[in-house]
């Protein structure tokens, strides 16, 4: 318990009261950047642990969730209901209750973390799975494929793209999530944002803030070159019309049915 | 302005319910009231204008079926914004300016972050509304404005609900951070609970919060009930909404790739089983 004391002493620090921006208190000193660079670096290590760690036990957490849902269909609604409701928790009571019971730790961390992830990549997942035609899953039967390797070589390519959105959006939404975790003493790059807001002292809080969104979007950006690298089929597919509503279920393609809409959803199930 | 800060001590033997249940804790200028008071009066700001902002320009951007790509990217870039780090970074300006700790730095980072989901709902909505009805519409001689308002909007009403209730529900449960911003609103609870050490306080607060976003949650699917128009209520779901409405809609944007894909850019939703759509209270957001 004593770093749950720790942190806590932390937060005791009343916030300045309005304390301007100052010669001596500029928004960013860039000296700080090299005085205090391990721990710049130390708090951005550990913002992407804790992103890629939750991202990770999420994405296991969620295939196996899709899977049940995919196999047994009555299962879907309530795996759906309940990550929903996990995704609506506010994030400062979900972390703020957790501490009473793991302490101020990775652990109290990583749950809410994991929780926020698994209604972003289950659907994801799913619509992926979903969105393969069943003319496709016939033909990879009628070739004699088992059903492993049916899903292994035949669907799973075509519900990469899904996949890899998913994992783009629960990122990102991670790494935003992560500096909230900061309030229990345990985020990143938020730690960085807290500290600098409580001592008043803006420079930390500039380079924690400006640190977190830049992640995100080198993140973001990564999953969508990562997209692209692992689906160069998807370049060349024809463009499909938004109006065609008939073909447009049999459209293999994510991109071109772009409302999503014509999709009966029993086609792919 | 500056923060107010007023800490509300609690003795730590004091039981979660017996915190809840106690008239006095509702009253008084650290009250839950008032403290509640703040966060839905800061919610509420932060809602309207996300409404005014993203809805219009969505509607009439999408009849039009312009700006596809740039939509993309502006709701990718607005997903990518950590709404603690925004705010925090705005801190330091607004005290520059003049403005204190509050509320400008939170009720910015809280606008970005809602603008994006619901624009893009929007414009979906108005984008998946059957082809069919419009060239029927144009065909009967209604003008193009009236192929907007009175055909395609009443039939995307649903989406476009769903969207906003979302981005409602998403504002309510982000909005706590605020009290590690220098604010206060009902996050404060936890925060105090936090600094005093006292979990009953933290859960106690937590729980506020969590009632404040389900009934967000509520209050927008009865305001979006009452809003639909007659004849949209009585099609029913399955024919408005060929999508089903889901809060997931906003969870499965496909992007920038629209193109790569081979698709018409952008805008992609995935369509959900109906049972998904009933049960999802709301979707949090990227704080």
């Amino acid at each position: 318990m004593s770093a749950l004391v720790h942190a806590v002493d932390a937060l005791r620090v009343p916030l300045p009261l309005a304390q301007g921006v100052t010669e001596n208190n500029p928004i960013i000193r860039w000296s700080y950047l090299t005085e205090q660079s391990d721990r710049i670096i130390q708090a951005l290590v550990q913002h992407v642990q804790l992103t890629v760690g939750a991202v990770s036990i999420g994405l296991a957490l969620s295939m196996v969730l899709a899977g049940i849902g995919l196999r047994y269909r009555w299962t879907m609604g309530p795996i759906t209901g309940t990550t929903a409701v996990l995704y609506t928790i506010p994030s400062v009571a979900f972390f703020g209750v957790l501490v009473p019971y793991t302490g101020s730790s990775a652990t109290t961390a990583l749950i809410p973390l994991v929780c926020f992830t698994l209604l972003i990549l289950v659907t994801n997942i799913v619509d992926g799975f979903r969105a393969v035609p069943r003319p496709v899953k016939e033909a990879a039967e009628g070739m004699g494929l088992s059903p492993t390797s049916r899903v292994l070589t035949v669907e799973l390519p075509i519900a990469t793209p899904y996949i890899i959105n998913g994992l783009r959006i629960a990122t990102v939404t991670t790494v935003g999530l992560v500096t909230v975790a900061a309030i229990i003493g345990y985020g990143g790059l938020g730690r960085l944002i807290l500290d600098g807001l409580r001592r008043g002292f803006w420079t930390p809080l500039t380079i924690g803030a400006a640190l977190s969104i830049l992640l995100a979007i080198v993140l973001d950006l990564a999953f969508f070159l990562l997209g692209r690298a692992l689906t160069p089929w998807s370049r060349s597919v024809r463009t499909g019309r938004s109006g065609d509503h008939g073909e447009a279920g049999d459209d293999a393609d994510a991109g071109s049915d772009p409302a999503g809409a014509a999709r009966p959803v029993t086609a792919g199930a | 302005m500056g923060a107010t800060l007023a800490q509300q001590a609690v003795p730590r033997d004091t039981g979660v319910f017996e915190f809840l249940l106690d008239p006095d804790r509702w009253t008084g200028s650290t009250g839950i009231l008032a403290s509640g008071a703040d966060s839905v009066l800061l919610c509420a700001a932060v809602i309207v204008t996300s409404i005014v902002l993203a809805v219009p320009a969505a509607t009439v951007l999408a009849h039009g079926r312009r700006l596809e790509l740039t939509s993309a990217w502006v709701v990718n870039i607005g997903r990518a914004m950590p709404t603690f780090g925004v705010a925090g970074l705005l801190v330091p300006f607004s005290l520059r300016a003049g403005y204190g700790f509050e509320p400008w730095p939170i009720f910015i980072a809280l606008t970005l972050l809602t603008v994006p989901p619901m624009y893009l709902s929007t414009y979906t909505a108005i984008r998946q509304v059957p082809a069919g009805a419009v060239d029927a519409a144009r065909a009967v001689g209604y003008t193009e404005r009236d192929v907007l308002l009175r055909v395609e909007l009443p039939l995307a009403l649903r989406v476009i609900g769903t969207g906003v209730r979302v981005a409602a529900v998403q504002v309510v449960a982000t909005e706590p951070i605020r009290a590690f911003l220098g604010g206060d609103g009902l996050g404060r609870y936890v925060r105090d609970g936090l600094g005093q050490n006292n979990s009953n306080l933290v859960i106690a607060g937590a729980i506020l919060i969590g009632l404040l976003a389900a009934s967000t949650g509520l209050l927008f699917a009865g305001l979006e009930w009452l809003l639909m128009p007659a004849g949209v209520r009585r099609l029913g779901g399955a024919r408005t909404g060929r999508v089903q409405s889901s809060d997931a809609t906003i969870l499965t944007t496909d992007d920038g790739d629209g193109e790569a894909a081979g698709g018409p850019p952008g805008l992609h939703v995935a369509s959900e089983p109906a049972e998904a759509g009933a049960s999802s209270g709301g979707v949090r957001g990227s704080p």
